[in-house]
């Protein structure tokens, strides 16, 4: 008899131990590793954290992984850049994962971008222009000053789904923001070599990192984001280089190295290879060092030349 | 100051861009709405305007009433300035975060917002085949529409408008927030059976469907009825479905689709779906089906068995992934069922049996025909393709494919497919490719050239990975 009694007790002692340890922290996922650091350093022990990609993807064609499926099934929330940067991805994913609570306009489905005006919005919506940035450039994660923005939405998005910690977000994120300044402000100081200075990429993911930093983006060896150049569009953009004189060609790692490289010796500019996520290349482990192996590589880069 | 002002300018002259590109997308949104519209976002300006003016004068008295009540000389002049820098900047900030939700709000009002989403594919062939000549095949025009319904279930349609005249390929309905991990789904839909039986003609790798899943299953894997699918809550990927439909299979033509029948001549189906991360790069998906027919009315009453094994390996090098990697897909499929001796004399089966007896196809049907003896039949057949992605356009391929006969009147169907895939864009495609058939009416060596294009909405499917 004591021994019928005692087994749902022994249950419910183990379902309340499982149940309280699963309450103390949110599971949150991350489309981004850059957004991973900043939720987990706004979420501090509140939050358990992992992302998607690991940083060395190309933001549209990260590989929809039934895995990812599962892991989104058990998270609280998704944290993602938004302005469709995710596009490849995420919509199917979530509808995979079979969670409402991170569902589009759920409290878990935290959009990083609400706080973001974003650059090179399209003045009309057309595939001839390329199809994928039709929000306007998703890349802010590479501008300190956008991931400010970002790191706001994450607070906001934390807050709501753990309203009893909104204080201790708020601290959080006000630290990461001075800390943030910090560097801005540090950066700011180094990157005036940059200024002025003429670069082409692969595709716009550093057009917010120019924009910050003062340097003019020429063009892209991409016709259209996502669509891949023809001999003629690179015959016209290497006539353009010489004439513009421009200082760099930017080859993001996740895109092919030849290209890059023929336009850089055509044109006599510089090559060269950035990470354009945290995870990218091992030495950018966090945001701040993300940001910092961007600049310093630029910078070297430039003096080089 | 100026930055803070260059940049305040910038900004609203990207959210005004922002609505200017939104708005174009409603294009059938009648004129008086339109001028309605503008009209409350000129309401909203001024009212933004007024904000800014009131906020500017309560800056100007600030600073202004600042130097007042320190001596002027005592204070550098440097702090109240950056005083009022700081002040600007909080002001602006604080218009900018006020304005950002009553622009959404504009953007959010048309009615036609409502609208769900359109797709079209066009798809085109021209093939020669030295048995068949040339032949320019407009193949299809298919209509995709999808919205969500309410907060429980979204919907979708697909109608294809093809020479044989137009059809619902799909029309389905499909939960979004059930609980414990389960989506409902019903309609007519493609049944979750094997992997490319799911797939929509353009959709396929290869030109054509493989004739290892266009005998077996009868096309694509349409069905009319309902699938309950059920995600299992383990950190391992399963997936496991059950489903009742009239039939199984677009161009199956056992069972009628319009006529009622028992609860024994339904086709139900099981599947079982999961997925191995083998390290970042490479995985494998590994699906299992299984599709009951109790009593086929028209093999006599017997029972029928499909099965199926589909296993897809992947290479995606993740840094690499929009231009290189390998996809080496297959499918085995086995058939079970009672068929009739020398098969049926209908259309298609009869072409078969007519060749092998040397009688021309379109020869008067034999009176009084003999009555029909039915035999148990096992059937295998298989495919296998493998497929690089070379570069971000180029993705050559080649495909095995083979097919028993599943009346067991000819022998096996065995085809060779090189083929190459050239994406001008991810909406644009060109395919060439070459068939070798050995097929026991006879051989053919085919050519294949296909023209597919995709306007309006897509999305990238879970399913069609
Ligand atoms: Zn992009």
């Amino acid at each position: 008899m004591t021994r019928f009694l005692a087994l749902p007790f022994v249950l419910g002692v183990g379902l309340l131990a499982v149940s309280a340890t699963g309450a103390a922290k949110l599971k949150v996922v991350t489309t981004i590793p850059d957004l991973a650091d900043m939720t987990r350093q706004i979420g501090g022990d509140q939050v358990d954290v992992t992302s998607l990609a690991t940083g060395v993807e190309d933001i549209h064609a990260v590989p929809m992984k039934p895995s990812f499926a599962v892991r989104l099934n058990r998270a609280d929330a998704v944290v993602l850049l938004g302005l469709e940067a995710e596009h490849a991805f995420l919509p199917a994913l979530l509808e995979a994962a079979r969670n409402p609570k991170i569902l589009r306009d759920a409290p878990g489905y935290i959009d990083c971008s609400v706080y973001v005006t974003p650059l090179e919005v399209p003045t009309r919506i057309d595939r001839a222009l390329g199809d994928q940035h039709p929000m306007g450039n998703p890349h802010y994660n590479a501008d300190p000053v956008m991931a400010k923005e970002a790191a706001r939405a994450i607070a906001d998005g934390l807050s709501r789904l753990r309203p009893e910690h909104e204080a201790d977000f708020k601290k959080n994120l006000a630290a990461f923001e001075e800390k943030l300044d910090a560097a801005i402000a540090r950066w700011e100081r180094e990157a005036a070599p940059l200024r002025g200075k003429k670069f082409v990429s692969y595709h716009p993911d550093l057009i917010y990192f120019a924009e910050r930093f003062g340097m003019e983006p020429v063009g892209t060896i991409e016709i259209r984001a996502g669509v891949d150049p023809t001999p003629g569009h690179i015959a016209d953009l290497e006539e353009r280089m010489r004439r513009e004189k421009v200082d760099l060609v930017v080859r993001e790692l996740h895109y092919p190295a030849g290209l890059a490289e023929t336009v850089a010796r055509a044109t006599g500019a510089k090559l060269v290879e950035l990470p354009v996520m945290v995870g990218g290349v091992p030495e950018a482990k966090d945001y701040i060092s993300f940001i910092d192996y961007d600049l310093q590589t630029m910078l070297k880069a430039v003096k080089g030349s | 100051m100026e930055r803070v002002h260059r940049r305040w300018g910038a900004a609203a002259m990207a959210a005004l861009l922002a609505m200017g590109s939104r708005r174009v997308r409603a294009e059938d949104v009648p004129l008086e709405e339109l001028r309605r519209e503008l009209h409350d976002l000129q309401g909203q300006l001024e009212k933004l305007q007024g904000q800014i003016k009131k906020q500017q004068q309560v800056i100007d008295k600030l600073s202004a009433e600042q130097p007042k009540a320190p001596p002027p000389p005592a204070t550098p002049s440097g702090s109240t300035a950056a005083d009022e820098e700081r002040l600007k900047r909080q002001v602006t900030e604080q218009v900018l975060r006020r304005m950002q939700p009553a622009l959404a709000a504009a953007n959010k009002t048309f009615p036609s917002q409502f609208n769900p989403a359109i797709g079209l594919i066009l798809d085109n062939v021209f093939s020669y085949s030295e048995k068949d000549r040339g032949d320019f095949e407009f193949r299809a025009a298919e209509l995709g529409v999808s919205a969500s319904v309410d907060p429980f279930a979204r919907g979708y349609a697909i109608i294809t408008g093809s020479p044989d005249g137009f059809d619902v390929e799909e029309a389905a309905i499909v939960t979004t927030s059930l609980p414990y991990n389960l989506t409902l789904k019903g309609g007519r839909f493609f049944a979750d059976f094997g992997r490319l039986s799911k797939f929509h003609d353009h959709d396929l790798p290869f030109v054509n469907r493989p004739t290892a899943l266009d005998r077996f299953i009868g096309g694509e894997s349409q069905a009319d009825g309902v699938e309950l699918s059920y995600l299992v809550p383990l950190p391992q990927y399963l997936t496991l479905t059950a489903g009742a439909y009239n039939k199984l299979g677009a161009a199956n033509d056992r069972v009628s689709n319009t006529t009622p029948r028992d609860f024994s001549q339904f086709t139900y189906l099981g599947r079982g779906a999961t997925f191995f991360n083998l390290n970042d790069a490479n995985s494998i998906d590994l699906g299992t089906s299984y599709a009951y027919t109790p009593e086929v009315k028209l093999d006599g009453g017997a029972s029928r068995h499909l099965a199926g094994v589909d296993l897809t390996y992947r290479y995606v090098p993740l840094s690499q992934a929009s231009y290189r990697g390998l996809i080496w897909g297959s499918e085995l499929l086995y058939n079970q069922e009672d068929r009739p001796v020398g098969g049926f004399p209908g259309a298609t089966s009869a072409l078969s049996l007519a060749r092998t007896l040397g009688v021309p196809a379109d020869a008067p049907a034999v009176t009084d025909p003999p009555p029909l003896v039915f035999k148990r039949r096992n059937a295998a057949s298989a495919y296998s393709y493998l497929e690089a992605r070379l570069t971000r356009r180029f993705y050559p391929g080649f495909l095995f494919d083979w097919a028993q006969d599943i009346d067991h009147v000819g022998g096996d169907t065995k085809a060779y497919s090189p083929y190459l895939t050239v994406w001008a864009s991810e909406f644009q495609r060109f395919r060439l490719q070459y068939t070798r058939l050995d097929a026991p009416e006879g051989n053919d060596n085919q050519f294949f050239l296909q023209w597919t294009v995709i306007l309006g909405s897509h999305v990238h499917g879970f399913r069609d990975r």
